[in-house]
């Protein structure tokens, strides 16, 4: 039952994420008066990388991707989807924290075999950029958690259904506001796109891709785009007793994205941190003492 | 068999192995090595055992007591067992070196303190041990000269203030119970007045922060953990700081008793909640400050003191949680943190130098030294599937439910700070591209891969299977009057969040093994070489420049002017005022004997005037 239900989960994400992938690159055609590929245009090129020939630099530059998906994959068993959520007790939102570490890891101990400067410099950038967003979505999630009074994730959807979203909620709204500022930057778009940035060091960490390793990044790139965004919903906006329910909410809150995606130019590293440690800190910082004040 | 055999042999052996090695080198290692690992068997045979006994009662007048409990066990079988790997570690490591059976000797004799300290059930003979601890780690410390000696000077100028404010401490508590023994003391302090017991406090909190290396007192470990022989690095960050953890246990929990410990100062401003505070900064500064350092050892220096922190988080919280996990911590960091001393101990060993911007590449020539790196990184990062996540677990979630989400905040920061210096410890040493020079060093001997696939060995298992370790850790909260947990060998469960290791480490096997099969059936990878890499059109040139120095530039830049260490800035300047004072005093030894001839006349005027003015005598 278990098997199945993380079965069906998987399945879900993957066609959530790379739909997602799919329509950001519609939409973001249309803002700029393209027409795009297909929607189906991500899906197809992973079928094709996987038949394509690569270069691999050793044992841990396979591994490191393969942790990486695997990491973004566990990740979406941790978060309830409509009801489903099987790995509901084991940990709570406290090791969905470190989870959402292997992610990144994964790819830079992969991308570190190479030796590649680029590499290193895109590597850099994503930790740099990690300890940015994790220092205003840390305090995010002890809001919620101390509002709440629990570590586990599925209670706190619970409790959501049976009052009001915490977005709606007065002692979370100042969270969840800063939840949305750092979205940009937890999924790696612009104006956060610097881990990437190819025209500066030819997309960093992906640098030495090619054939199934890209595949596969891109793969974990989706799969990451649902867990953000999946996160939000059910923190924020109540999770969702149907899965079809979920997706729209999701759908809503990618949209969002997109459009920021397209306005902004890149940050600068250092920009970016000023920025992370500037507006989202305060207001999630704020929001923590409003959550400590009213429990 | 009683303790004394215990003691008997781990001092004995000490002193035995010194005498073998002036004898012949070998004998003396190979008895070493026996010695070490007999005194883990028979440690281990003391588990659940619960003795007291007076083995001496004349000692100016005070009983000399030994006992063995959960607690002691707990401690001792960490400090055996770190402590016999590297011993084993040492073998190739020290060979070689002038002075070896010097090295053995010092070696075992703290291992043997350190034993002492845990099992002495009083404090005049814990503080016989602790004495003898504290100078064998001065002499080790000072092992290497040059540096060295100045980190030796500092180290011990800081424990010999801890030590006089422990034996005030004891004067103290005599003074007014009239007895040291341990067991008797426990609980006295109840109706004491508070002014009383926050005196007896601080001379304790200086005596056992200083060896535990708490924010205000840490100054002397980051020097002396880089400049000791690494497989003392090992000890010294895995059990010897521990003791001042364990001295923290004693004396919060055994001494003052908990609910006097908890309840002692107005809410907010009780003291429990300074300390936790304290454990805060602890984490955080520290940790900030290694990802600035360029010595991998000095790197790992600095995260002893913050993983310090998180004990201290730990054990002063007093929820059963908080205790458990900070207990748990003190095992998971000696484990971890003497794995990372021993890799960079192998590293120096092949290449003879620790520099973090001019190594690199090396998991191509030392693959099972990367491992225990990695896996001492995972561990101390506290990824799942790691010992340290299952502590930090504790830790986060007591603070959560509790209503302190500030100091979970603290406490969570100081891992992403962990996350990125341990990861530039990683990369810089075995990532990136490895220097033509370095191309033909050869694997670490299999003496040194020993221990550290045997500390891989525990990191995973424990991470795994917490519940062997929190079952032992449970027994000791209980002791302490700490409502018990409910344990199971996958982790803990509980009405307001379960942990279930065992869960975490089936999904993630099991995800790993489907992508890998998927990405098997993709099409076979061609292997390249190092130098084989893209760079848009060009090549990147073998060793024109290393890429892995300044790998946090931008960061460096932004944080470094807020992270300066000015507790040693001014602990340094208390020493030159000092030393300027003492040098103006000196003055005084002028040499001449008609100089020394006034002073003696003057002190005898001095007293003829005080006679006739005030008439004393």
């Amino acid at each position: 039952m278990i098997v199945l239900e993380m079965f069906m989960l998987v399945i879900l994400a993957f066609i959530i994420g790379m739909f997602f992938l799919g329509l950001s690159r519609k939409i973001m055609a249309r803002i700029q008066w393209r027409f795009g590929p297909p929607i189906t245009q991500p899906v197809i090129d992973i079928i094709k990388l996987f038949n394509q020939d690569s270069i691999s630099h050793g044992l841990l530059f396979n591994f490191g991707i393969i942790l990486s998906l695997a990491g973004s994959i566990v990740m979406v068993f941790f978060l309830p989807m409509g009801g489903m959520c099987p790995m509901s007790s084991s940990g709570g939102m406290l090791v969905i924290l470190y989870i959402m570490l292997l992610g990144p890891l994964g790819l830079a101990l992969s991308g570190g075999e190479a030796a590649n400067p680029n590499i290193s410099i895109g590597i850099s950038r994503k930790f740099i950029l990690a300890l940015g967003y994790e220092v205003p979505l840390l305090l995010i999630f002890l809001a919620v958690m101390t509002h709440y009074g629990t570590i586990s994730i599925v209670e706190i959807v619970k409790m959501q259904s049976a009052n009001l979203w915490s977005f709606a909620s007065l002692p979370l709204l100042l969270s969840g506001i800063a939840y949305l500022l750092i979205l940009p930057a937890l999924l790696g778009e612009r104006p956060f796109e610097l881990i990437k940035a190819p025209q500066e060091i030819a997309s960093g960490p992906m640098t030495e891709y090619g054939g199934k390793f890209l595949a596969l990044v891109t793969l974990q790139h989706a799969f990451h785009t649902f867990v953000g965004i999946s996160l939000f919903v059910n923190l924020f906006l109540g999770g969702a007793s149907n899965p079809g329910y979920f997706f729209l909410k999701m759908l809503v809150v990618f949209i969002l994205l997109i459009f920021v995606n397209a306005v902004f130019p890149r940050f600068r590293i250092d920009q970016a941190i000023k920025y992370l440690w500037k507006w989202p800190t305060l207001l999630a910082f704020i929001g923590l003492i409003i959550v400590v004040i009213v429990d | 068999m009683t303790v004394e055999i215990l003691l008997a042999i781990a001092f004995g052996g000490a002193f035995t192995t010194y005498f073998l090695s002036k004898l012949a080198k070998r004998a003396g290692e190979v008895f070493a090595v026996l010695i070490s690992l007999a005194l883990v068997a028979i440690v281990a045979y003391f588990y659940n055992s619960s003795l007291r006994e007076i083995f001496y009662t004349g000692f100016m007048g005070f009983p000399l007591v030994l006992k063995m409990n959960t607690l002691s066990w707990f401690f001792a079988i960490t400090i055996t067992s770190v402590g016999a790997l590297s011993v084993i570690f040492s073998l190739s490591y020290i060979r070689g070196r002038e002075r070896t059976d010097f090295y053995y000797l010092m070696l075992l004799l703290i291992n043997a303190s350190m034993v002492g300290i845990v099992v002495s059930g009083d404090l005049v003979s814990f503080y016989i041990f602790w004495e003898i601890m504290s100078w064998s780690t001065f002499l080790l410390i000072s092992y290497n000269r040059g540096p060295a000696l100045n980190a030796g000077m500092k180290y011990i100028v800081m424990s010999i203030i801890g030590s006089v404010a422990m034996l005030a401490g004891m004067l103290l508590l005599y003074s007014s119970y009239g007895t040291l023994t341990i067991a008797e003391l426990s609980g006295v302090m109840t109706n004491a007045s508070p002014g009383y017991v926050l005196s007896i406090f601080i001379l304790f909190f200086i005596a056992f922060g200083v060896k535990n290396a708490v924010w205000p007192f840490h100054s002397w470990l980051p020097p002396a953990h880089s400049e000791a022989p690494s497989p003392f690095s090992a000890i010294l960050s895995g059990t010897i700081i521990k003791m001042g953890a364990y001295g923290f246990l004693l004396f919060f929990y055994v001494i003052i008793g908990l609910k006097k410990f908890l309840g002692f100062g107005p809410s907010v401003f009780s003291l429990h909640y300074f300390l936790c505070w304290l454990g805060a900064i602890t984490v955080v500064i520290p940790t900030f400050i290694a990802l600035l350092q360029n010595d991998a050892k000095r790197l790992l220096a600095w995260h002893s003191i913050g993983q310090v922190g998180y004990i201290m988080l730990g054990i002063s919280f007093g929820t059963s949680l908080g205790v458990a996990g900070g207990i748990f911590h003190i095992l998971n960091h000696a484990t971890f943190k003497a794995l990372l001393f021993l890799t960079v101990g192998a590293i120096e060993y092949r290449t003879g130098t620790r520099d973090l911007n001019s190594l690199g590449g090396f998991i191509k020539t030392m693959p099972i030294t990367f491992i225990g790196a990695l896996v001492g990184t995972l561990g101390i990062m506290g990824i799942p599937l790691t010992n340290g996540f299952v502590s930090k677990w504790l830790i986060y979630k007591t603070l959560i439910l509790n209503g302190k989400p500030f100091l979970a905040f603290a406490a969570l920061v100081g891992t992403w700070g962990t996350v990125l210096s341990l990861f530039k410890f990683v990369h810089n040493i075995f990532l990136g591209q490895l220097p033509e020079k370095y191309k033909d060093v050869k694997k670490a001997p299999f003496s040194m891969q020993l221990p550290m696939m045997v500390f891989s060995f525990i990191i995973i298992l424990f991470g795994v299977l917490p519940g062997i370790p929190l079952k032992v850790i449970n027994k000791i909260i209980v002791s302490f009057g700490l409502d018990s947990l409910n344990i199971n060998i996958w982790g803990i469960a509980s009405e307001t969040g379960t942990l279930n290791t065992i869960n975490i480490f089936a999904v993630i096997v099991a995800t790993c093994l489907v992508v890998w099969f998927v990405s098997k059936a993709a099409r076979r990878s061609k292997i390249v070489k190092q130098e084989d890499n893209y760079a848009a059109g060009t090549f990147v040139p073998a060793d024109k420049y290393q890429h892995t120095v300044d790998f946090y530039n931008p960061l460096y830049r932004m944080i470094t002017p807020y992270l300066r260490d000015f507790i040693d800035n001014f602990y340094m300047s208390i020493a030159r005022i000092m030393q300027n004072l003492f040098g103006v005093i000196r003055r005084i030894y002028t040499g001449e004997v008609g100089s020394y001839l006034m002073y003696i006349i003057l002190f005898l005027a001095a007293l003829i005037f005080a006679q006739i003015k005030w008439s004393i005598w």
